[in-house]
């Protein structure tokens, strides 16, 4: 499952002005308003290049490293079930925020799906920035009414016997799915199991497979 | 709280710890008032939607502030 | 519940369960300005002066209409202005003269070049 045709809605920006190169009234109110509050030193420069840095670091991989060893030590993934951030910051992933982190763990019997209806709260310590398309209307209005609909057109069927389970995050809690280890990776090293967990296999729109070659996701 | 929920008859299924601030008040940068829990909720589709269409297993998670949820 | 009931109670972001078009796959890189300024407000809730639910709260302020017409990042910053003028820490003609100075500079760096300089 790929992106497809896809209508330019009013959450792209203004087209024009991004080939033309110049920067939008937005653009400038930004720069405005981080210098005013530099100026005032009520914060700092470096303190915004710093969190642009680690905005910058912050990509699914970390995720996946956090899945691969749940995968692999059964312990680990007691103690990330029970207490997520904790358990992530075992492995050095620092949280630059006070949001927990719950794992949600897909079985035989429950497939998890996350989103935020009221606004785009994502685990971004652990995935980095969301996809639009979680931000935007389609997926957050749909997949607490019609998550089966909505997983379809990700490709992904969960059978009548399983539970699909929807988790409506909110400010205080992000939610991360730990992705069902797929069939005959027995010999795979931790690495190589890390490969298969993409992102969307973490938000819960896609199960985690053996794939030739990988995706960008 | 979303308004897709109120209303709406779920199961307590955990307490969230510790004690946070009430997300209303928090939106006003009252961040210093009284603390009281979150719980998580649990809620059946078919439950929250009539016309519900797919497994009647199917079910939905959310963390609700205490002064949300009435007990019934 | 009636139409204009409904319209007072959902305030725009409150969106779960309502009906919509099939998923946008859209999934585009950030514009550097954006980036700034979601590590602005990262740094905003450090230093507690915007916390995230301020924010979520000053975006729905904005208004349907406005809120329809804005991209994302556009909607944050928006939303901050406003905040800021809110609780005194800003005001609109301070923001207003920056803004005309920031543009001018950026003006007179790009004379003569077919694009803008990279900023910081």
């Amino acid at each position: 499952m790929g992106p497809q045709e896809h209508d330019h809605d009013h959450d792209h920006p203004d087209d024009e002005i991004a080939q033309a190169g110049r920067p939008g009234y937005y653009e400038v109110m930004e720069t405005a308003v981080r210098e005013l509050l530099i100026e005032k030193r009520l914060i700092e420069a470096e303190e915004i290049r710093r969190q642009v840095e680690v905005l910058d670091s912050r990509t699914p991989a970390l995720g996946a490293t956090v899945v691969a060893r749940a995968w692999v030590d059964p312990a680990f993934k007691s103690r990330l079930l029970a207490n997520g951030r904790a358990a992530c910051e075992e492995l050095g992933i620092s949280f630059y925020d006070d949001t927990g982190l719950i794992v949600l763990e897909n079985t035989g019997q429950v497939h998890n799906l996350i989103v935020c209806t009221l606004c785009s709260c994502y685990p971004r310590a652990v995935l980095g920035l969301p996809p639009d398309w979680y931000k935007l209307k389609p997926y957050r209005a749909r997949a607490v009414i019609e998550p089966r609909a909505v997983l379809a057109e990700f490709g992904t069927v969960v059978p009548d016997d399983v539970e699909v389970r929807v988790s409506d995050s909110t400010a205080m809690v992000r939610y991360l799915v730990l992705p069902q280890r797929p069939a005959g990776t027995d010999d795979y090293t931790e690495e190589q199991l890390a490969a298969l967990v993409t992102r969307d296999t973490m938000i819960g729109v896609a199960p985690a497979t053996i794939r030739t070659g990988s995706t960008v996701r | 709280m979303p308004l897709y929920l109120r209303g709406k008859a779920g199961t307590v299924e955990a307490v969230i710890e510790p004690p946070g601030i009430d997300n209303e008040e928090e939106a006003y940068g009252r961040n210093a008032g009284m603390k009281r829990h979150y719980y998580r909720v649990a809620l059946p589709m078919t439950e929250i939607w009539p016309d519900y269409v797919g497994s009647p297993r199917d079910g939905l998670r959310i963390e609700v502030f205490e002064t949300w949820l009435e007990r019934i | 519940m009636s139409q204009t009931e409904q319209l007072l109670k959902r305030l725009p972001n409150d969106i779960g369960g309502e009906a919509a078009g099939p998923i946008q796959w859209v999934d585009r890189e950030l514009e550097p300005w954006e980036k700034r300024c979601h590590a602005l407000a990262d740094v905003l809730d450090f230093h507690k002066l915007i916390n995230t639910e301020e924010k979520r709260r000053g975006v729905e302020a904005l208004g349907a209409e406005v809120i329809g017409n804005l991209s994302y990042y556009e909607r944050w910053i928006a939303a901050f202005a406003n905040i800021l003028f809110q609780k005194g820490i800003l005001t609109p003609g301070e923001l207003a003269r920056k803004m005309d100075e920031v543009a001018g500079r950026w003006q007179a760096e790009s004379t003569g070049e077919d694009s803008p300089p990279a900023r910081p």
